[in-house]
């Protein structure tokens, strides 16, 4: 399986240059990275199940993630000035065998993803004890390996339906994840029910989409869609199968009105998985669809179909402002981060729907940037279920005072949500307002400020829940173990790294928004 | 006029007893008509100086004085007279607005506070 | 080379090593951070000198010349003297935050770019807000909670202004600009806020009072002046600055007559002490720059004296209310001195350093042939010496014997004044020193025959008009209230209009939603019946909603695609 062919492109400008690379047979381990990425977290998932130890189940995930971690790295080191891998699996040429591409997009996304489980994992060992029954444990470890290879998977796929196989290996698992928190509240197994019909609908509608895009071109692979459909965008089995694709997609997203699973699922869902996946699940889903709209279709369509001024800015500035309403009034903490992600991705639609660079760079920095911030401050809440048993504001009440190292990490996440200049949150925002008056939006720049402003109301009311509001009598937790703070410092720190310099994000983003508004070009395949 | 007439005066610091004067009321006159001499002296001062000034407003004698007398006792007048419209009590905007410190801080003996 | 390091950077490196220090220690370093910053502030040649790039911008750190560095040199000096002042603090809170803000506050001044500035100028009013709440009382949180919806206002609008600067010039260079477009009008309003313009002022009425002992002389000396920086920076020389700044002398003295807290009578006379500098602005010759230097220079050593020597009697007291205080000369006579020191500064008595600053400006006027505008600050000169020359020594240290027989305030705070005590006759004495620092060359002469006799004439007849009309009687007492100033709005009328129209959108709405929730009862029905007997995923609210959007989303999708 491992025998695989991988071929160099250089991306858009010497995009005819391309079909005349020089193909080779991958003889390295460099050459092999894209599928050892993907295998390893698959292959360590079932071995965890049948080593069946609880004492190596941790340890091997962690190993699995850093090792994916380690190569997504390298990946990105090597794509990031706009080169572009092609991985063929088994060596089969695409479009009839599957083809992993990876290019500055996608490995910014895969850095995201396998950085956040390897940050993730060490904190879930505690918070995994305490929050999930011990004899799953075991199980848990191989699920939360199994998701985090279907998020990898989506992501590094150049084949259409190869992203829907993924997109179910790592939903179903997501569900058994939220599942996994009924130890502590029982209402997590309605909210992964609940998700499990919402995702499969989802699913179902992605899947149709692409059956449309198959009848009217009959191959799945992307850039080979993109090359047949860019002669037939008037072709009505193509405009339905857009339709599908960005509504199934979307629901993945949590666009907002098809946000519903979200806020329960984040909620009762283990304190860990709602960080990991807070950080990464709606992430992936936000990619994809830029992935299917910018390259598979191309930017000239979504001029031509209108749903982005429509459909997708309107949504996102709904999401912007009705979800940042709605957090201000919460009062579970997870809930309130839960309904702040539903306005962040308003932020990152926004960004699309500017269709320029700057608004794709911002969208793309935005997913990074706020997938640390929610990754810390999620791992924050989490460190309040630990010692308080519960999020709810009045239940973690002065815990600034007991639990000083989680909360000042948890301001640092908050200022980097609301954007304080210095934060992480700031830059992609930056880049947003820009990308606004780029387009001469003056009154949606405002509107971007005018939503951060609620953002500040809501995050205001969580630092005065840590540190204004009298602790209950009771209240003598001490401090989160070593364990959680490390993992959820390193995030915090991240969010201040990155506010400051942002050689990496602005240019992986801006590398990657490039590749996405040349159009199906910055896909097209090596040898093909 | 010291309440307490049997007052240990002696715990007072140093400049402190030196200037018990001032309790007294006839001392307290004699400050007073101290400054109204110093106030017709400096009046009387603008005739014997030749005064380099820009504007002819500035060129009449006592200009200055008459001007800072004048406008201070009008200011004081209006000022009272806004308090009729503005005064509030001082619990108007919430019942803990205005608070003075229940003790003096440097009493509290508070750790993380103030010594 | 040191030089090349932000001098904020100082500041805020000893902010992080603070808290784990020993209290001794962590006293010494809070007195050590400003003379360090202050020696290499003075030494440091002029120019452009530390860069850095950020998101593919050069932002200045350290813009030196005459202007920003002597604002630079007297915001180190008031620091020392306010940490001197607050030896005994041991709120690590208030510590860091004192250091944070002072920090920024230097560093703003040295910012050469708007994205500097702002980064700054949202520094200090978070840093600062930690003073006012230190004092942790109910009060004050909610003080401290408008003055910083006000300041993070302030500071968002000036990043408005920079990005709509940036759109119209392409560069964020903080250099003089010509009011006109959106883009200066919003960095003006920003610098307005922070300066505290009439009708803009009463964040500073509210917030200074209701500081901590020691905060409010920490706070008494960077953000007002900051902003009198930026606007000398920024929009010397126009015009509408000149009859701001005359409002600005003139409304705060009559509330400083009636005001019955001390240290809210200070904040007033504060506001009308800046009112004279931004006239220095607005006329912006360079006399009338050098006077508003100057006049900062001095009006933040004598503002801290006596915020120090009210603060002093408050934390001997427990109160800064002239209705309760009185008589206290007999127990803290050095105390008083210091007061009258600052007092007389603040009046600009011959030999105290008020007189040869305020007098650059009084002159700038009437040589530009603002006639009318020196009349105004002629009579707020006379206030001035009315309210806070007369009434602050007056209530706290005479009047009436309020029984009260505190201990003398401790050394470190009196030598904290003595200093600055000292700075303020030294510079009324020897002007020399202080005009060499002033941004222009100085060609002025305070100490004249007519500008003596005249000043003193104007002082002594005004507290002869005080001396008249408290023997008659006349002079209002000092009562136990609140006066009603422009804040009246947002704190009272504006909550109350909110009350009314959530009554009246309540009673509507009530209505508007029984109707709405009919339909949706109707059609909710509907849709189950449609569903028929298997409607049990319709009964489940998030699930049924869900795939109804979904329904939706794909309708209108489709219809979008199609009909374009």
């Amino acid at each position: 399986m491992a025998a695989g062919r991988a071929t160099n492109a250089a991306e858009p400008g010497a995009a005819q240059d391309a079909g005349h690379a020089v193909e080779h047979v991958a003889l390295t381990l460099a050459d092999q990275l894209p599928m050892l990425l993907i295998l390893v977290p698959l292959v360590a998932a079932p071995l965890i199940v049948l080593l069946g130890s609880r004492r190596l189940a941790w340890p091997l995930a962690y190993g699995a993630a850093t090792a994916s971690f380690v190569m997504a790295v390298f990946l990105l080191m090597r794509v990031i000035g706009g080169e572009v891998i092609s991985y063929h699996i088994g060596g089969w040429a695409p479009p009839l065998g599957i083809e992993y591409r990876v290019d500055s997009a996608n490995a910014f996304v895969l850095f995201l993803v396998t950085g956040i489980a390897t940050v993730v994992l060490p904190y879930a060992r505690t918070s995994v004890a305490a929050e999930v029954d011990g004899q799953h444990g075991t199980l848990f470890y191989a699920m939360f390996l199994l998701c985090f290879t279907g998020l990898l998977g989506v992501v590094i796929t150049g084949d259409a339906f190869n992203v829907f196989v993924f997109l179910e290996i790592s939903s179903l698992s997501t569900y058994v994840l939220i599942a996994a928190g009924a130890v502590r509240d029982r209402r997590a197994l309605t909210a992964a029910y609940d998700y499990l019909i919402m995702g499969t609908i989802g699913a179902t509608f992605f899947v149709i989409g692409l059956g449309l895009l198959y009848m009217a071109t009959g191959t799945l692979n992307m850039a080979d869609i993109a090359e047949r459909i860019a002669d037939q965008t008037g072709n009505r089995t193509v405009r339905a199968a857009f339709a599908f694709i960005v509504v199934g997609v979307g629901l993945k997203a949590a666009i907002y009105p098809l946000h519903l699973w979200l806020p329960n699922a984040y909620t009762y869902a283990p304190s860990a998985v709602t960080a990991f996946l807070a950080a990464t699940a709606t992430k992936v889903a936000i990619y994809v669809l830029m992935r299917f709209m910018f390259s598979v279709f191309q930017p000239l369509y979504l001029v031509e179909v209108k749903t982005l001024e429509f459909i997708i800015i309107p949504l996102a500035l709904l999401a912007m402002f009705a979800a940042s309403v709605i957090a201000i009034f919460q009062t579970d903490l997870k809930r309130l981060l839960a309904y702040s992600s539903l306005a962040q991705i308003g932020y990152m639609l926004l960004g699309i729907g500017f269709l320029s660079e700057t608004g794709l760079t911002a969208a793309i920095a935005h997913l990074f940037n706020h997938g640390i911030t929610k990754a810390a401050l999620f791992m924050g809440v989490g460190a309040l279920v630990l010692r308080f048993g519960n999020s709810y504001c009045d239940g973690v009440a002065g815990a600034g005072r007991t639990m000083p190292w989680t909360s000042a990490a948890m301001v640092i996440g908050g200022l980097s949500l609301i954007g304080v200049p210095g934060t992480a949150g700031f830059i992609s925002k930056w880049v947003l307002v820009q990308g606004a008056l780029e387009a001469g939006w003056w009154p949606v720049a405002m509107l971007i400020v005018l939503s951060s402003l609620l953002a500040v109301v809501y995050v205001w009311r969580m630092i005065e829940t840590l540190y204004l509001q009298p602790a209950p009598e009771r209240a003598a937790a001490g401090e989160a173990p070593l364990s959680m703070l490390v993992p959820m410092w390193l995030m915090a720190l991240a969010c201040i790294w990155f506010g400051l310099n942002t050689e990496l994000t602005l240019g992986a983003s801006l590398s990657a928004a490039k590749g996405f508004m040349a159009g199906s070009p910055g896909l097209i395949l090596a040898g093909h | 006029m010291s309440q307490d007439k049997h007052e240990d005066t002696d715990a007072f610091p140093w400049l402190g007893r030196r200037l018990l004067w001032l309790d007294n009321r006839r001392n307290v006159n004699r400050i007073v008509y101290a400054l109204y001499g110093l106030c017709a002296a400096l009046f009387l001062a603008d005739f014997f100086y030749h005064k380099h000034v820009y504007l002819g407003v500035e060129e009449l004698p006592g200009f200055y004085a008459v001007y800072g007398f004048v406008m201070c006792a009008m200011l004081v007048i209006c000022a009272k007279a806004m308090r009729v419209i503005l005064m509030r009590r001082e619990d108007y905007y919430a019942p803990r607005d205005v608070e003075a410190e229940e003790y003096p801080e440097d009493q509290l003996d508070r750790a993380e506070h103030d010594a | 080379m040191p030089e090349m390091m932000p001098t904020a950077l100082l500041f805020f490196l000893a902010a992080a090593i603070l808290p784990v220090l020993p209290q001794y220690l962590r006293a010494l370093l809070l007195l050590a951070v400003p003379v360090l910053a202050g020696i290499i502030l003075w030494n440091i040649p002029e120019g452009m000198l530390a860069q850095v790039g950020f998101m593919g911008l050069e932002l200045e750190f350290m813009r030196i010349d005459s202007l920003s560095r002597i604002f630079a040199l007297i915001f180190c000096l008031a620091a020392f003297l306010g940490n001197l002042y607050a030896w005994h603090v041991r709120d690590r809170v208030q510590q860091v935050a004192g250091l944070i803000y002072s920090g920024s506050a230097i560093g703003a001044v040295l910012a050469g770019d708007l994205i500097t500035l702002f980064l700054f100028w949202e520094g200090t009013a978070i840093a600062s807000v930690f003073l006012i709440w230190a004092r942790r009382t109910e009060g004050a949180y909610h003080t401290g909670l408008r003055y910083l919806i006000i300041q993070i206002g302030s500071g968002v609008i000036l990043l408005a202004g920079a990005v709509l600067y940036h759109a119209e010039t392409g560069n964020f260079v903080f250099e003089r600009m010509q009011l006109g477009s959106p883009a200066t009008w919003l960095i003006f309003l920003s610098f307005g806020i922070k300066c505290a313009f009439p009708l803009l002022h009463n964040w500073l009425q509210d917030a200074y009072p209701a500081a901590t002992v020691t905060g409010t002389v920490i706070l008494s000396a960077f953000t007002t002046k900051l902003a009198v920086y930026a606007l000398a920076r920024g929009f010397a020389g126009t015009e509408i600055l000149i009859y701001i700044g005359a409002a600005m002398t003139l409304f705060p003295i009559f509330y400083a007559v009636i005001e019955n807290d001390l240290r809210r009578v200070l904040a007033y006379s504060l506001n009308n002490q800046l009112g004279f500098m931004v006239v220095g602005v607005g006329i912006g010759t360079e006399l009338a720059l050098n006077g508003t230097a100057a006049h900062a220079f001095a009006h933040i050593l004598y503002k801290a004296l006596l915020f120090m020597s009210v603060g002093a009697v408050l934390f001997r007291t427990g109160t800064a209310k002239g209705s309760e205080l009185g008589g206290l000369y007999k127990t803290m006579p050095l105390t008083m001195v210091f007061c009258v020191v600052g007092a007389a500064s603040i009046s600009a008595f011959p030999l105290f350093s008020g007189f040869i600053s305020k007098s650059l400006i009084l002159s700038a006027s009437v040589k530009e042939h603002y006639y009318i505008v020196w009349a105004v600050l002629l009579f707020a000169s006379a206030g001035v010496f009315h309210h806070s020359g007369i009434k602050i020594p007056y209530f706290a240290f005479f009047a009436h014997d309020s029984g009260k027989r505190p201990k003398e305030a401790p050394p470190h705070m009196l030598l904290a004044m003595a200093i600055t005590a000292f700075f303020c006759v030294y510079i009324g004495v020897n002007p020399e020193p202080l005009y060499a620092l002033l941004p222009y060359e100085v060609k002025y002469e305070p100490y004249t025959t007519t500008h003596v006799v005249t000043q003193l004439q104007l002082l002594f007849f005004s507290a002869l008009a005080f001396t008249v009309l408290m023997r008659t009687g006349i002079y209002p007492p000092e009562l136990k209230s609140v006066n009603l100033d422009f804040d009246w709005t947002y704190r009272k009328a504006g909550p109350a209009i909110l009350r009314y129209l959530r009554a009246v959108a309540g009673a509507s709405g009530a209505y508007l939603g029984s109707v709405l929730s009919g339909w949706a009862i109707g059609i909710f029905h509907r849709f189950q019946h449609s569903t028929g007997p298997e409607g049990r995923l319709a009964q489940s609210w998030p699930t049924g909603a869900m795939v109804l959007w979904i329904a939706i989303l794909l309708g209108v999708t489709l219809v979008v695609s199609f009909l374009s």
